[in-house]
């Protein structure tokens, strides 16, 4: 009984030890968002449109098919009971203020947040990071930093794409290639949408970003010599990420509908 | 005035090959210590910490005669910018070119992303022949290209102190002489050099000064 007892304490302990670390680490990055320097702008500047080319444009391929089948689906499923439900309505339930967010924080998580863990941990066990500190360039400052605002940029914009083209999109698909009525959907989708909603997603997707950016970049600084734990330290921080994302999302769903 | 002065210089580990006891040290413009070692872990690690790549469990490190803080790595970064370290764990950042590598610090520090090689660099990439291999990136480079190239980034940034290790076997025979070279026009502008290594010759035409290392102790000779 002490042996579990002392296990679960134990188990608390860290997490707990781990979460507040990761708040002082993302603290750190914010603070240097809003220092001036000097030095080091121009290349910041640079790595952060890398970043955003990688998670943003380059997920375009990925993320426009997906929204589309999702959307279709959607409104083919909820066009069938579209007597008793506002059709317009629950598609903005679902997709702006719901699954938006959440389908693009998981496409992110997979395509760019496992890379990130993975690159920082590379970084660290090839001596890349000491490499960077003998040349006097803060690693927080070049490496963090530009990651974190590309990432969240990236969930931003991506998270608008998925909304316009699976609403947008999926309405077309369906009124296409199938006979399912409709309505008026569009003028339906625009009663129903709200500043509120438009607002809560933006929240939401700063919010994931941010989450994402700073996991994925904790995962990479923890693993310094063995290359054995880059995969470990990847799976941890996408598992991590995800979980992150959907406690947020219910935290911030709950905040603005309840 | 010392450039680098160790009091009661101590790093723990639990591989006792890594430890250091209560190391002083003082390095001087002008010094070229030979590292020599009851093993060569020993010797590595002291030249990480003279690097400041090790953070010290007890003592004082004193830069230029100033204390350094090991409380925050980024009180360590305008010390670790004076320090060229050509090592078996220096590294180029793998997802630039080689040149991008070459130019990384001034783009930091001037601000700016259109430069070119300074003389220096451009000099020393001619006289080591990878004038052509600096628009790759260092993956696709031969480890020998490699090692060079990390050798002219450290060599370019001017440094203050320069720390070596085993350049005979890092440089690669090939290339060794004309390392040499390039090395002896910098020790006779009396920067500090500190170095391992097993090449006797080496040894005998470089250090002034030589620093015996054995189960975690000194002594200076």
């Amino acid at each position: 009984m002490d042996y579990i007892a002392g296990y679960i304490g134990k188990r608390a302990t860290s997490t707990a030890n781990h979460i507040l670390n990761l708040f002082a680490f993302t603290h750190r990055i914010f603070v240097l968002l809003f220092q001036r320097h000097r030095e080091g702008g121009a290349l910041v500047r640079r790595v952060t449109l890398e970043q955003v080319y990688f998670t943003c444009v380059q997920a375009l391929p990925i993320i426009i098919p997906i929204s589309l089948l999702f959307g279709s689906m959607l409104i083919i499923q909820f066009a069938k009971v579209s007597g008793q439900y506002d059709l317009g309505k629950t598609m903005v339930m679902l997709i702006v203020r719901e699954l938006g967010p959440v389908v693009t924080a998981l496409l992110v998580i997979l395509r760019s947040a496992t890379a990130v863990a993975i690159e920082i941990s590379y970084m660290n066990v090839f001596h890349e990071i000491d490499a960077l500190e003998m040349a006097g360039i803060d690693p927080m400052r070049i490496v963090c930093l530009p990651r974190l605002i590309g990432i969240t940029s990236a969930i931003l914009c991506l998270f608008i794409v998925f909304d316009l083209v699976s609403i947008i999109g999926g309405y077309l698909i369906v009124w296409s290639f199938t006979d399912i009525p409709m309505g008026d959907f569009m003028v339906q989708i625009g009663k129903a949408i709200t500043g509120t909603d438009i607002a809560v997603g933006i929240i939401k997707a700063i919010f994931f970003g941010i989450a994402i950016a700073a996991t994925c970049l904790k995962h990479g600084f923890s693993v310094k010599r063995l290359i054995t734990d880059i995969p470990v330290s990847t799976s941890k921080a996408a598992a991590e990420c995800f979980f992150y994302c959907l406690v947020i999302n219910v935290f911030i769903s709950i905040l603005f509908y309840m | 005035m010392y450039l680098i002065n160790l009091v009661d210089y101590t790093i723990d580990s639990p591989e006792r090959d890594r430890c250091l006891n209560k190391l002083n040290f003082g390095l001087s413009q002008g010094d070229a210590f030979a590292i020599i070692a009851d093993s060569p872990d020993r010797a590595h690690i002291f030249l990480k910490a003279l690097a400041m790549l090790v953070k010290p469990v007890s003592g004082e490190f004193y830069f230029k005669d100033k204390k350094v803080d090991f409380s925050d790595y980024r009180n360590l970064l305008p010390c670790k910018k004076k320090i060229g370290y050509i090592a078996s764990d220096a590294a180029m950042i793998s997802n630039i070119t080689v040149m991008e590598n070459l130019l990384y610090m001034r783009c930091y520090f001037e601000n700016s992303l259109s430069l070119s090689l300074d003389e220096k660099a451009d000099n020393l990439c001619k006289i080591f022949s990878i004038h052509d291999k600096l628009n790759v990136r260092p993956g696709k480079l031969r480890s020998v290209d490699l090692r060079i190239a990390i050798a002219i980034r450290e060599f370019s940034k001017s440094p203050d102190l320069l720390l070596l290790e085993r350049p005979e076997d890092f440089i690669g025979h090939t290339n060794f002489d004309l390392f040499t070279e390039v090395l002896r026009d910098m020790v006779l502008t009396k920067l500090p050099v500190v170095f391992i290594s097993y090449d006797k010759d080496f040894i005998e035409e470089f250090s002034n000064k030589k620093i015996f290392l054995k189960d975690g102790t000194w002594a200076v000779g």
